[in-house]
């Protein structure tokens, strides 16, 4: 029972991880109508560019995080300008190749700045363990945990409670009925793809104390990603959340329970019995 | 513009060239680069019919490769069967893969489809690394041989040498274009363009959208394997690295840029995109940095993609109108 609930409390922090991801990945594909085949390189660009601030620069941890998260936010942006603006409407053939273009670009110049080795983070927190119940943590773990659920809250007040959330919200539901009203959709577009980067980078950056940063782990994350928004329903952002978190824990259980290596299959065995069983994802669009 | 005997003067000079390059060349290394590329060509019209033909953007097709190589070797290794009957089989089992997966992701569209075809494409990479006891995972499977060709009359043939391998395989390859060719050139081909080009109108008119989806699905993938099938053979190794996601980059640049919906540029795209990766082996990171960019350049303002529009000015009308294509 109490292995059971320390798997479970493994899987919560990747599930919110995955949850931030997706919610980015769900908002750019309802507002902009694009697939996002970059998307988990902004997580692993923000595990990067923390790791440097810290370890190289020489930054305070907490000062590296929200720096991290900043600069792949103007990276997105100048993105966005240059080439996601193109896609828009496009088919999806097109939006398609060009985001996986884009996914092996930055890895690949990933590859060529800071080599293959993978990076943990160095941290603060003091490695002693903590434990409460039988179940065993660390602080780097409480206070990750801490971050990703906070910034999922934000992210849903942003949403949910903001004029610009409202404008975003509309501009998902229908585009011209939003312009006619006088929402600028081109900014819209641009708050939503920096914000889905944000999430994603800061997912990564956080992340980075546990799972060592890797260029090439962008492209497994954005595979995970898109589970998660098939599983959630596309466009849902609850769906995004709770599709993430079940995950998580799905694949912790399965690390937990199954032999070593198989953990990865459960997401696409999921996938698939929700396309068969449910093809509108578990949660309608909201 | 040519007539009809310039044509087939074309046509001919061509098949020449082909059959001529292991004598003019000697280089190993070349020759080896002509037998991979022959093996692509397979790959990349396969890859077409369903990219190009009824445009669905599968990325599952480097796993289908993957298969054929494996079932191949698996066949090769364990149960002792030759390449002969190993090949076919491997075709055949990867068309029957294509199959099953196609039951369940043909049904939708857009984005779900190409999510799946990735996850499919992974999981057939996890079943190579992690069924260790019949894959030997990251280890692969070495030891596969080419086997004699037995020619009526003459006996067992040694084709284990590039020069006579490179024969066997530009065979594969011109088998495979003329199946594809003679598909989309017949009713199903229009049906193929119809259900790209407007499904809603093809299924009003009777001709099913997910059976012709899954033709082009099927006998792209079987395709794929049969391509893998040789690939194991001539390399004689197969390890889980088939299953990367860089392979079916490339094969979809080869099919992209070579112009989708057309069968000579993809497979004029195969032969370009196999040697140009090791021409720029030098710089092997700035390769796929310069890959991407192509990509993207290419799909953002040249849809039609390059290689086929250049040689729209040498091919004939005739050709043109059956490879028609908008997008």
């Amino acid at each position: 029972m109490v292995i059971l609930g320390q798997h479970l409390f493994n899987g919560l922090l990747i599930g919110c991880a995955y949850a931030l991801i997706a919610i980015g990945l769900t908002m750019i594909f309802g507002v902009m109508n694009i697939a996002n085949f970059a998307h988990g390189e902004f997580y692993m660009l923000g595990g990067f560019v923390a790791y440097y601030l810290v370890s190289l620069v020489g930054f305070n941890y907490f000062l590296a995080l929200p720096t991290a998260v900043v600069l792949v936010v103007v990276l997105a942006i100048i993105l966005q300008h240059s080439i996601f603006r193109r896609l828009r409407d496009a088919p999806l053939m097109t939006t398609t190749l060009v985001t996986i273009g884009l996914s092996i670009f930055l890895e690949h110049s990933a590859l060529m700045l800071w080599g293959p080795q993978p990076q943990s983070i160095p941290n603060p927190f003091p490695t002693k363990p903590l434990s409460f119940f039988g179940i065993y943590t660390t602080p780097l773990y409480i206070f990750s945990m801490a971050v990703t659920a906070a910034l999922i809250v934000v992210g849903h007040l942003l949403i949910r409670r903001t004029r610009m959330g409202k404008a975003m919200r509309a501009t998902f539901q229908n585009k011209e009925a939003s312009a006619l009203v006088g929402i600028r959709i081109d900014r819209i577009y641009m708050y939503t793809f920096a914000f889905g980067a944000a999430l994603a980078a800061a997912a990564g950056a956080v992340l980075g104390g546990f799972i060592p940063v890797e260029p090439t782990a962008g492209g497994i994350i954005t595979l995970k990603a898109f589970i998660v928004v098939i599983l959630g329903g596309l466009g849902s952002f609850v769906g995004a959340i709770v599709g993430g978190i079940l995950l998580g824990i799905a694949e912790a259980l399965g690390a937990g329970y199954m032999p070593a290596g198989w953990k990865d299959a459960i997401g696409f065995f999921a996938v698939i019995l929700v396309l068969l069983l449910r093809p509108e994802g578990l949660f309608k669009r909201a | 513009m040519l007539d009809r005997n310039g044509q087939r003067l074309l046509t001919a000079a061509f098949g020449l060239v082909l059959l001529a390059i292991p004598f003019v060349v000697h280089d190993s290394y070349y020759l080896h680069l002509f037998v991979v590329a022959a093996i692509f060509v397979i790959v990349a019209v396969g890859l077409d019919l369903i990219v190009g033909y009824v445009g669905q953007l599968s990325l599952a097709h480097a796993a289908f490769f993957g298969l054929g190589a494996y079932i191949s070797a698996l066949l090769s290794l364990r149960l002792q069967w030759s390449m002969w009957i190993g090949l076919p089989a491997a075709a055949l089992f990867t068309g029957l893969v294509a199959f099953l997966l196609g039951l369940v992701i043909l049904r939708t569209r857009g984005h779900r489809f190409i999510i799946i075809t990735v996850a499919f494409a992974e999981l057939m990479k996890l079943v190579a690394t992690n069924w260790v006891d019949v894959t030997r995972g990251f280890m692969g499977l070495p030891g596969l041989k080419i086997p004699n060709l037995y020619v009526p009359g003459i006996g067992a043939v040694d084709i284990s040498s590039k020069e006579r391998f490179y024969y066997v395989v530009l065979a594969a390859a011109v088998i495979a274009f003329l199946l594809c060719r003679t598909m989309v050139r017949s009713s199903i081909g229009r049906a193929f363009v119809l259900v790209r080009e407007n499904e809603g109108l093809a299924e009003s008119l009777g001709i099913s959208a997910f059976r012709y989806c899954m033709i082009a699905f099927v006998v792209g993938a079987a395709l794929a394997g049969g391509a893998g099938s040789l690939y194991a053979h001539y390399v004689g190794f197969v390890s889980p690295d088939l299953f990367n996601f860089s392979y079916v980059t490339i094969m979809l640049i080869m099919v992209i840029l070579g112009g989708k919906g057309t069968l000579i540029g993809p497979a004029l795209g195969a032969v370009i995109f196999t040697f140009l990766p090791e021409l720029l082996r030098e710089a092997s990171h700035w390769r796929m940095i310069i890959f991407a960019l192509i990509l993207i350049v290419t799909t953002l303002f040249m849809p039609r993609g390059i290689i086929f529009p250049l040689l729209e000015h040498v091919v004939p009308k005739r050709w043109r109108a059956r490879h028609v294509d908008a997008s």
